[in-house]
């Protein structure tokens, strides 16, 4: 154990005594949750003394006396749709919300529920998976989900299940000083194919630290989005930790629009041969905003490949943290693995940090990476307007070029539309009109 | 139609243009030729309102309207037009989405309705065969990965989309084969009608066979030293500009 100072680690641990004081779980979870307080223990509260934290300013959110949220009432009607069927489960302040949540009929032995409810019926699907990945053992908030964590989602495919409606997953917060821990566990048996929708989002000043696990077996197909638009106020402070089996492909897209500081830690294990994963990561940060995605991603078994493309756009004095891994290991032969970052800053004062790493241990791989910054090219600008285009739309079709790079490879027509109008809405230029 | 007068334009602090004047009348067509540098890019970039440059003296009229205090894009809504020497790439940005929004962009400073899909769809088809452009250019990025001759085309075929009243073409001409130039010449013919001016910046008399200017001016060092008729351009074409690089009382003497 390190020295922590006591002022901070004693409100954790006063309130886990009281919040697992009335829960009715497995040993085997009770555990788990005592494990994830000590690791937070142990880890302490992040400072900037660290690395992983360095660019981190958790400052305000350490001032907050992080309490429980009690239940809240959301409108119906306030919350996104897909214009799609779906199979949808709703959670507000991290707990089920059933009234809010619609469930279609699912293959034989398929089970998409609450992860409370799913822990009493079926805790042998459970057991065996929660908690079980490696990853994000170096994340105090990841540990403090363990421990705090109330509901969540569970998604089981059996061996060959295709789910053809996507599975959207809302995580509603509603409330000041309050720290909600959603949980997320998938798992795709061999040759299982998915599309998730995740999507967080909220009212007040709050804390979101979600943890989500996704595993997949050999063959399994997933596309994942995770589409962040926390209220301005929020801190997210999320994992995500992946294994992939052999021949599995894992396609996730990650997009932050929202929040003052957000950050996501997504971890990669490539653990068996020919695996592959594409991530798609964009950041759009206005005024004080922070945008934060650090990702490692480990290749363990031969002929795997990965393909990371994570972009920024900044406006104000906005700034964005790509922190990118790409580990190779000595039996991991044949690997493909390609990294790109790219930053698009639309003020003087915005400011993208990029730090890719590499560490190949094999010797027949072919890996690549590379990270630029710049603001909008004043001369495509000018070209655009010499052409009678007002300087508004002009600068939002360049950023929408930018950053459709990223949008477009989001297969759900109407979750991409969605996200490209509310990208013009943030970037408060007016929505680009269809020429 | 255009009125440039005295105009003085500094880059950078520095001096580029020297107090230029030139007249361009409706159904007009002038050419300017002049050694590299001697300004005929700036003057072209002052006409549309790039950034960067300072009128420090002087002012263009456009049908009497103070240009210089409109933005770029009031001024290509009010009917001007250029022809950049070096066409910028747009990655991302599809031509034909460029295009359309380019289009409804004026119709809207018109008060004019979006254009409407088929009528686009026509027209641009139209275009296209006038300047034998393929239509896979379309759905690429503007101007990305273009060769130097296709974004000169490029350049010829917005302006056919977009028909303006006033076009600056700044060397639209090089770089480009004896076909193409026939083609880029043949687009501004077509476009050439009794309201129309036309501003061709040149370094070959070979263009101005196609496209027969009214006047020609000889820009150096940031004056106009010389105008006269399309025969000036074959004169240049044989003596260069040797002739005016010397003081300025025998370049006037030539010009008399
Ligand atoms: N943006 C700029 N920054 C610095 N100098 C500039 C800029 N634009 C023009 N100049 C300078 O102004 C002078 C005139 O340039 P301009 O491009 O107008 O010449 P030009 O007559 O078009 O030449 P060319 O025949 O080579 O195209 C040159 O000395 C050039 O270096
Ligand atoms: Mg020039």
């Amino acid at each position: 154990m390190s020295n922590i100072a006591p002022v901070v680690q004693n409100p954790f641990r006063q309130r886990f005594a009281a919040f697992t004081a009335d829960r009715r779980e497995p040993d085997a979870i009770a555990r788990l949750r005592r494990e994830g307080l000590d690791r937070f223990a142990s880890l302490g509260w992040p400072t900037r003394q660290q690395e992983a934290w360095r660019l981190a300013d958790l400052g305000a959110l350490a001032q907050i006396d992080l309490q429980r949220p009690a239940d809240a009432l959301v409108d119906a009607g306030t919350l996104p749709t897909l214009d799609l069927p779906t199979h949808q489960l709703t959670f507000v302040n991290g707990r089920f919300a059933p009234g809010l949540s619609r469930l279609r009929e699912l293959p034989n032995q398929a089970l998409i529920a609450s992860l409370g409810q799913a822990l009493l019926t079926h805790p042998e699907r459970i057991e065996p998976h929660l908690e079980r990945l490696p990853g994000l053992g170096q994340h105090p908030f990841a540990a403090l989900n363990t421990a705090f964590w109330e509901d969540g989602a569970f998604v089981y495919l059996p061996r060959a299940t295709v789910a053809e409606t996507p599975v959207h997953l809302l995580f509603h917060i509603a409330g000041d000083d309050i720290a909600v821990y959603p949980r997320l566990l998938l798992v795709l048996e061999d040759g299982a194919q998915a599309t998730v929708v995740v999507e967080y989002r909220g009212k007040g000043r709050y804390l979101n630290a979600p943890v989500a696990e996704l595993q997949l077996g050999a063959g399994a197909v997933l596309h994942y989005h995770q589409i962040q638009e926390e209220s301005s106020p929020a801190f997210h402070l999320g994992g995500v930790r992946v294994r992939q089996d052999r021949d599995s492909q894992a396609n996730l897209h990650l997009v932050s629009f929202g929040g003052q500081l957000a950050r996501t830690d997504l971890e990669v294990l490539l653990d068996g041969e020919g695996a592959s994963c594409v991530l798609n990561g964009l950041i759009l940060a206005n005024d004080q905003q922070m945008g934060d995605y650090h990702v490692r991603v480990e290749h363990a078994q031969p002929r795997g490949s990965s393909e990371q493309l994570f972009k920024s756009v900044l406006d104000g004095k906005a700034r964005s943290v790509f922190d990118g891994m790409i580990h190779v290991r000595p039996h991991a032969q044949k690997t493909d693995a390609r990294q790109t970052n790219r930053n698009l800053l639309l003020s003087k004062q915005a400011q993208a940090n990029a730090n890719p790493r590499l560490e190949i241990l094999a010797d027949d791989v072919k890996c690549g990476h590379g990270s630029t910054t710049g603001f909008l090219n004043p001369d495509a600008l000018f070209y655009l307007r010499a052409r009678g285009i007002p300087a508004a739309q002009a600068r939002t079709l360049l950023v929408h070029a930018f950053a459709n790079d990223s949008l477009n490879r989001i297969q759900l027509t109407p979750l991409r539309e969605r996200l490209a109008s509310s990208l013009a809405a943030r970037l408060a230029l007016g929505s680009i009109e269809e020429p | 139609m255009l009125e440039i007068r005295n105009l003085h334009a500094t880059v950078e602090g520095r001096e580029i243009l020297k107090g230029i004047d030139l007249v361009v009348r409706p159904g007009e067509t002038h050419a300017i030729m002049g050694p590299n540098g001697s300004g005929k890019s700036t003057l072209a970039n002052v006409i549309a309102g790039r950034e960067g440059y300072e009128v420090t003296e002087g002012e263009i009229l456009f049908d009497g309207k103070n240009l210089l205090e409109m933005a770029p894009e009031i001024r290509a809504c009010e009917g001007l037009f250029l022809a950049f020497q070096y066409p910028v790439e747009i990655p991302g940005v599809a031509n034909l989405y460029f295009l359309k929004a380019a289009v409804n962009a004026v119709r809207k400073y018109r008060g004019e309705p979006p254009v409407d899909a088929m009528d686009f769809w026509e027209l641009v088809h139209e275009r296209m065969e006038l300047v034998k452009m393929d239509e896979s250019m379309l759905k690429r990025s503007v101007n990305e990965g273009f060769s130097g001759g296709e974004k000169k085309r490029n350049e010829v075929f917005q302006m056919a989309v977009l028909q303006p009243r006033f076009a600056v073409m700044d060397e639209t001409d090089s770089g480009l084969d004896i076909d193409a130039l026939r083609v880029v010449a043949d687009g501004v013919n077509a476009l050439r009608g009794p309201e129309r001016g036309f501003l061709v910046i040149t370094h070959y008399q070979r263009l101005l066979d196609y496209i027969v200017p009214d006047h020609v001016h000889v820009l150096f060092n940031g004056r106009i030293v010389r105008s006269g008729g399309k025969e000036l351009a074959l004169e240049l074409e044989e003596q260069g500009y040797a002739l005016y690089n010397e003081e300025p009382g025998r370049a006037r003497r030539a010009a008399a």
